[in-house]
Parts: structure tokens; C-alpha cells; sequence
């Protein structure tokens, strides 16, 4: 069970924060549609306080009050149930999570389904690897192959995509809907994503030499920001004394162009604080962990000898891969049979050959007994008669 | 799993919550626009001129100071349950660990050579899982060329646990069927549980497949006689329930659906063994053996943290504790000297004494005395230049 708790935390906080945000909206939307009708009250009450009051007068006023409370009614149906979607989701991903403890406690007889839900996770987190490095198409196929898509959070990483995709094209506007979306949680993380897209659109319009606009939207936006940034804006201003070609380092890098991919890992970044995601996925932290526990000193010996084809670090990728991990900790011996790969103990006594190589005890006398006593060194192919092998103690 | 139930107790709580505001807004604000709908009706067939009364216009505030109430009431509402909610994002940051930076170095697979790695190891699994559109689509998006990989065992086997997971045993069953002689060698039951299953599946059709089921059992069960004689006579005691179902028998238990499941495992096992290739891709098994270390890690971190020894994490080029991966796991052998805790190494290799002992080589400059040494274990005395080196 501890698996879960060390590595589900992404699979069901990103849901929750999806309902926390549904949450907001809501409220917002109720409380406006009230409002709404407050308003229309306090009109009618006013009539109502006049010296006549006429009927025809009355009936539009209850009218109009009659429509804004329908209109209140459908919001409010409309916001509660995408509340409710919100909560369904956490609620299926906790039962997909709880399923791998009902098998886990039932023992051997469901260690296929077993098998099964850990492959789920497997594909899990690789969809998830996939889209924190971009590669929408595959986690899309993947997700839909395995049938895992309300296990995932494609949805939020698709919305992301449009983000970046009209960054790379040099728009702003989406990013900018984005921050205006998620002011309240963007301010409480102290971003200055918003900031930072405002400087390149001024940057953007000294380039294109429309130095008054350049001005003016200078003059409507930065004030906002001056409290915390004032040493900033003076710096970006001077811009406009320069021009695009200028050999100033720190105004040359303004007109960089490659500011525009920083804007693009800065809101990256910042859409995983929002969803309180981890700046490494799931899949490469577990990852890592997996080969620092498999990694022997074996699998990088100099003649190759010792690598065990079946051992994924001994393969060629993951050999590389692990190559700077730290290694396994090993403090009791555990031998295996390099012939027979079974584990070499009392039953099974590891013996040296004259050459010094340990082979297990029933490999050796099996391979005498077929070869008229002779055993060969499958490592050296030297061979020795039985009798030269001898006994080795390991405590 | 408490972890699990404790953000179920909470989201449970929304849910039950939110309906019960969904229910008491639907109502609340029908009853509201029907009031004022018929006000209004009032009003409006009254004649044009017709001015309003003191009552009426008192009965009217009464109905406009109601309206208001609700509404805003209505708005309150909602709000408070905003500690229901967020009671559920505290619950899942109480009962699951979202920080991962004590478990790992962030830099490791940072540079662009490792993705690229990590992107083909990706590969490679789907390719093997039969996978391709996965992979290609990955190959392309991640811009790699993916490597000849090995096709073969896997593109047959593939196609054979695709049909499984459909139910169709035909594939498998000729798979068994050929691969018989070998599939004995291993001790494998293999063959017999496809035949089981089969059996089992005309059985549940019903009487009206009945002699086909017996003459099936005729034909295939023979062989299997020497190894599986009580699992048929199981078998074949499950025909005398088919008039009254035999989910209602004694029998039932073996009707299960998982069944297919365990086929689907026992088949996947049993083929690799028999190919010589490891059941899960090597990608599966790290992931595997990562789920069981993280959990590892994060708590010797905690001791570790209020302990306050930070130094031993960093720069370290082994872990701080051994995870115990299983038997699966295991594909080299590890000595560690009994002297001195350590893993053995290429300049600190494994020694053997005289006497059979083995120790490291370190341990046995240190146990030297002059040029006579005795063993930590025996009591032979003997000259450390008699110690060899010898290769696990």
C-alpha cells in the first residue's frame, strides 16, 4: 500500500483542483446572478415606494424578476452538476486506486489481475511522462489503446497545448485568458507570468517601431505591477531609447527572440504549481528509483562476463541511463548460480573452480556426471576435473 | 488504504453535500418563480390603470423581501461549502507524499542525451507489448529513429494475448498444442488450463452443449491424466449440476470471470519461460522495482530528516538502505564481506582463505598480522598471500 501513498498524490490532487476551480466558478456565477436579482428588488421596492403604482408597471417589474430567477435557477443547476462531474472523477480514480488493495490482499489468487493493474499504472505514468515532454499524439494513443483516459490528466495538458502552441506562434492573448482564469491562484503563487507577457508585448511592438503604442500600452499595464517590480519596468522603458539593433548586452537580451521559449517553460511551470504537480513526472522519479535499486556493480564489469541478459540494466539503454544513479545497498551476501540460477546456500553449496570461479554445488556434479567428471568453466570454458572443486564459505 | 478511504470519507461528504444543495436550489427557486409568476399573472389582467392598494403593495414588498432573502441565502449556502471541499485537498495532501525531491536528484534525466534514452527504452516496451501505433507515434513526436527491435518471439505471442483478452482460446490452445513436448519439459499445466477453460465455457452453455462437453473431455483430457487426474475429476463432477445451474452447485466458485485473467498471466509466464525471455518488458520491471523502492526511500528520508543527518544523501554512490526487491529481481549475484558490511567491488574484491571462508580483500589487510593472519571464522592460522581471489 505504501506504493500509493508515495505516488498517487498527482493522480488525485490534479481533480481536486479541477473541482476547487469548478467551485470558484460557480460561486462566482451564483453570487452575480443574486445580484442580478437584488437589483431587480430593490428597483421594484423603489416603485412600490413611489406615490402610484400601477398595475402595468408592477407585472413588466415581476416579469423581469421572474426571468433573472430563472436564469439563476439554470445556472445554479448547470454549475452544481459540473461540481458534481468534478467530484466523480476524483471519486472513479479512487476506486481504481482502492481496487489494487482489495488484490493485494487477497494473495495469490489474484496476482494476475494484479499484474494487470500494475501494467495500468505502468501506461499511466508513461501517459503522463508523455505529455509534460509534449508528445500529445502518443499519450492520446496510448490513453485510448488501454482505456485509462479518465485516469489521466490529458484534459488539462490538451488545454495547456493551445497555450503553448499560440505562444510558440508569438500570441499572447491565450496566455493571457489563462492568467485572467486563474488570477486569484496565479497571485497567490507570486507568479509574474502576466508581467512577463506584458514586457514582450511591449518588447514586441518597439520591434515592429510603433514606439507610441509601445507607450501607451506601457502606460495601461505596467502601473499594476510597479510595487513589486518597479526596478524592472524603469529597466524595460529605456528600451524604447534604443534601437532593435543595439550591441547593449542587457536590452540585446530583451529583443532576444528566444524569450518567447522561456515565456513557454515559465507557463509550463507554473500550470504544474497550479495543479500542484511536481516539477519531475511520477514516471522518471520512479524510474530512477527502479534502476538505483537494480544497479550492481555486475552490470558496468569491465569484461562483460557478469551481465545477466534477463537484468534491465545490464540492457544497452538502461544501462547508459543508470549510469550515473547511485547503487544498490547490499550488506548480506546473495548468491546465485551463474549455471542454473538458483540461489547458492545450504542446499545448494557455492564451489570454486581452480580458476577461482564459484559455480552452485548441483549445477557442478550434474555437469560431471554428463561429461565422464569433467565440469567446464562456462565463463573461461577451461576444464577441470571434478574432483579439483573445492567447498567456498560465505557468511 | 487509509489513506484512500480517509479522501473518500471527504469526497463522499461533497457528494452528498452538492446534491443536497443541487435538490434544495431546484426546489427553493420554483416555488420562488411560481410565486411571482402568479403575482405578476395578478397584475396583469387587472386593466392597465388599475393602481395598486396599500395591502396589495405590503403583500408585494413582503414577497420582493422573500425573494431577496432566499437568493441571497441561497448564495451563502454555497459558499460554506467551500470547507467541504477544500477539507478534501487537505486530506490528500495528509495521506499521500507529493514531494518527490526526497527521493530523487532532479538533474539526472534532465539532459536532452537521457530523454532520449528514457524515449527509446519507451519505444522498445511498446514495440514488445505490440503496441507500434504507440510507438511510432512516440518515435515521431520525440523525434528518434526507432532501432530494429526484436519482432520476434513477441508479434505471435502479442496476437495470441490479444485473443485471449477477447476470449477467443483458439490461438493459444494451437500455440499449447504445438509447443506441447517443450511446454511438458518445463512442467508447465499450461496446455491442460486452456483445455480446462474450454471445457468449462461449453459447460456453461447449458445442457444442450452437454455431449459435446463429454466428448471434448474425451478427447483432450486423457493425456493429461497422470498430472491432473483431481482437477478432472472436478471437472467432470461439474456435469452432474448442469440441470440446475451450476453457479448454484458446489462448483460455483470455478465459474469465476477472473478466470480469464489468470489464463491470460499463467499463458504469458509460461510462454516466456519457455522462450527464454523474461515475462515483462525490462522498462516494466524498473517501474516495478521503483514502485517498491520509492516508498523505501521516502521513509528512511523522514528518519533521516529528524535525525538531522542530512550529509549521507548527497554525492553517496549507493543507496542508504537495501530494498527488498523480491525473489523475481535477482539476476546477479552480490557479495558483501561478512567483516566489513561493504559490497564487494573490482578494487575490493572477494577473497577466499585457506580454510573456505570468504571475505573481502580490504577486511583481509586489516585482519593481517605481519605475514600471519587467523580466520575471523575458524580458528586455522594462516599467510593472507594464500587467500585467492575468486569470481562470483
Amino acid at each position: 500500500m505504501a506504493d500509493i501513498k508515495s505516488l498517487e498524490h498527482p493522480t488525485l490532487k490534479v481533480p481536486y483542483e479541477i473541482l476547487n476551480k469548478k467551485f470558484r466558478t460557480a460561486q462566482k456565477t451564483l453570487d452575480r446572478e443574486v445580484s442580478h436579482i437584488q437589483q431587480a428588488a430593490i428597483e421594484l421596492e423603489k416603485t412600490l415606494d413611489g406615490r402610484e403604482v400601477r398595475a402595468r408597471d408592477i407585472s413588466t417589474l415581476l416579469g423581469g424578476m421572474v426571468e433573472k430567477l430563472q436564469v439563476l435557477k439554470r445556472k445554479a443547476e448547470e454549475s452544481i452538476s459540473e461540481e458534481l462531474a468534478a467530484s466523480n472523477v476524483c471519486k472513479r480514480r479512487l476506486e481504481h486506486l482502492k481496487e489494487h488493495n482489495t488484490l493485494s490482499t487477497n494473495g495469490q489468487v489474484s496476482q494476475g489481475a494484479l499484474n494487470q493493474w500494475r501494467r495500468t499504472r505502468l501506461d499511466r505514468m508513461v501517459v503522463e511522462y508523455f505529455l509534460r515532454n509534449g508528445y500529445y499524439n502518443a499519450a492520446i494513443t496510448l490513453a485510448d489503446r488501454s482505456g485509462i483516459k479518465d485516469l489521466t490528466n490529458i484534459d488539462i495538458f490538451l488545454t495547456s497545448r493551445e497555450v503553448e502552441k499560440s505562444l510558440a506562434n508569438r500570441e499572447t492573448t491565450k496566455c493571457l485568458m489563462w492568467c485572467h482564469d486563474n488570477k486569484s491562484k496565479l497571485r497567490k503563487l507570486k507568479s509574474n507570468m502576466e508581467f512577463n507577457i506584458r514586457i514582450q508585448e511591449f518588447v514586441e511592438l518597439i520591434r515592429s517601431d510603433r514606439r507610441i503604442d509601445a507607450i501607451k500600452h506601457a502606460r495601461k499595464h505596467f502601473p499594476s505591477f510597479e510595487e513589486e517590480h518597479l526596478a524592472t519596468i524603469q529597466q524595460v522603458m529605456a528600451l524604447l531609447a534604443y534601437p532593435v539593433t543595439t550591441v547593449i548586452g542587457r536590452y540585446k537580451a530583451l529583443f532576444d527572440e528566444t524569450r518567447w521559449d522561456t515565456l513557454i517553460e515559465q507557463f509550463r511551470q507554473e500550470n504544474y504549481k497550479l495543479f500542484q504537480l511536481a516539477s519531475q513526472s511520477v514516471f522518471t522519479v520512479t524510474l530512477q528509483a527502479g534502476l538505483s535499486a537494480l544497479k550492481t556493480p555486475q552490470c558496468y564489469s569491465d569484461n562483460h562476463e557478469n551481465r545477466n541478459p534477463l537484468c534491465p540494466v545490464c540492457r544497452p539503454h538502461l544501462n547508459e541511463l543508470a549510469e550515473s544513479l547511485p547503487f544498490a545497498h547490499c550488506s548480506q551476501s546473495r548468491l546465485y548460480c551463474f549455471i542454473s540460477g538458483l540461489p547458492m546456500n545450504e542446499n545448494n553449496q557455492p564451489m570454486m573452480l581452480p580458476n577461482g570461479y564459484i559455480y552452485g554445488e548441483q549445477a557442478l556434479t550434474q555437469m560431471a556426471r554428463e561429461n565422464n567428471g569433467q565440469v567446464i568453466c562456462p565463463k573461461t570454458k577451461q576444464v577441470f576435473p571434478f574432483k579439483k572443486v573445492e567447498k567456498v564459505f560465505v557468511m | 488504504m487509509e489513506a484512500c478511504l480517509a479522501v473518500e470519507k471527504e469526497v463522499d461528504r461533497v457528494f452528498s453535500k452538492f446534491g443536497g444543495i443541487n435538490e434544495h436550489a431546484k426546489r427553493v427557486l420554483s416555488d420562488l418563480i411560481k410565486q411571482i409568476q402568479n403575482l405578476k399573472e395578478e397584475y396583469q389582467n387587472v386593466g392597465d390603470d388599475f393602481k395598486l392598494t396599500p395591502i396589495q403593495i405590503d403583500v408585494l414588498k413582503e414577497n420582493v423581501a422573500k425573494v431577496k432573502e432566499t437568493v441571497s441565502k441561497l448564495a451563502t449556502d454555497h459558499r460554506d461549502l467551500h470547507s467541504t471541499v477544500s477539507k478534501v485537498g487537505k486530506a490528500i495532501d495528509r495521506n499521500f507524499i507529493a514531494d518527490f525531491n526526497a527521493t530523487t536528484r532532479e538533474d539526472v534525466f534532465a539532459s536532452q542525451e537521457k530523454i532520449n534514452l528514457i524515449n527509446k527504452v519507451i519505444c522498445q516496451h511498446f514495440y514488445r507489448q505490440g503496441m507500434h501505433d504507440v510507438a511510432d507515434e512516440l518515435a515521431k513526436e520525440a523525434d528518434i529513429t526507432p532501432e530494429p527491435h526484436e519482432k520476434e518471439p513477441f508479434t505471435e505471442l502479442n496476437h495470441i494475448l490479444d485473443c485471449l483478452k477477447n476470449k477467443d482460446l483458439e490461438p493459444a490452445l494451437a500455440w499449447a498444442t504445438a509447443h506441447h513436448d517443450s511446454l511438458e519439459a518445463q512442467n508447465s499445466s499450461l496446455e491442460f488450463m486452456l483445455h480446462r477453460l474450454k471445457f468449462i465455457e461449453l459447460l456453461k452453455q447449458g445442457a444442450l452443449y452437454q455431449t459435446e462437453a463429454i466428448s471434448y473431455a474425451r478427447t483432450h483430457f486423457r493425456k493429461f491424466v497422470r498430472r491432473h487426474e483431481k482437477d478432472i475429476q472436478t471437472l467432470m463432477g461439474m456435469l452432474l449440476y448442469i440441470p440446475n445451474g451450476i453457479s448454484a452447485s458446489p462448483y460455483g466458485s470455478i465459474l469465476g470471470t477472473e478466470m480469464w485473467m489468470e489464463i491470460y498471466e499463467l499463458f504469458m509466464r509460461d510462454a516466456c519461460q519457455m522462450l527464454g525471455v523474461c515475462v515483462n518488458s525490462p522498462l516494466t520491471t524498473c517501474i516495478n522495482a521503483g514502485c517498491i523502492a520509492v516508498p523505501a526511500l521516502h521513509n528512511i528520508k523522514q528518519v533521516m530528516m529528524q535525525r538531522q543527518v542530512t550529509g549521507i544523501w548527497s554525492g553517496k554512490d549507493e543507496l542508504p538502505i537495501e530494498i527488498d526487491l523480491g525473489n523475481e529481481n535477482k539476476y546477479h549475484s552480490m557479495f558483501a564481506c561478512p567483516i566489513l558490511r561493504q559490497q564487494s567491488t573490482q578494487v575490493n574484491p572477494p577473497m577466499r582463505l585457506v580454510c573456505g571462508h570468504v571475505i573481502s580483500r580490504d577486511a583481509l589487510n586489516k585482519l593481517c598480522n605481519g605475514n600471519k593472519m587467523k580466520c575471523p571464522y575458524c580458528p586455522i592460522e594462516q599467510a593472507p598471500t594464500d587467500a585467492r581471489l575468486i569470481y562470483f
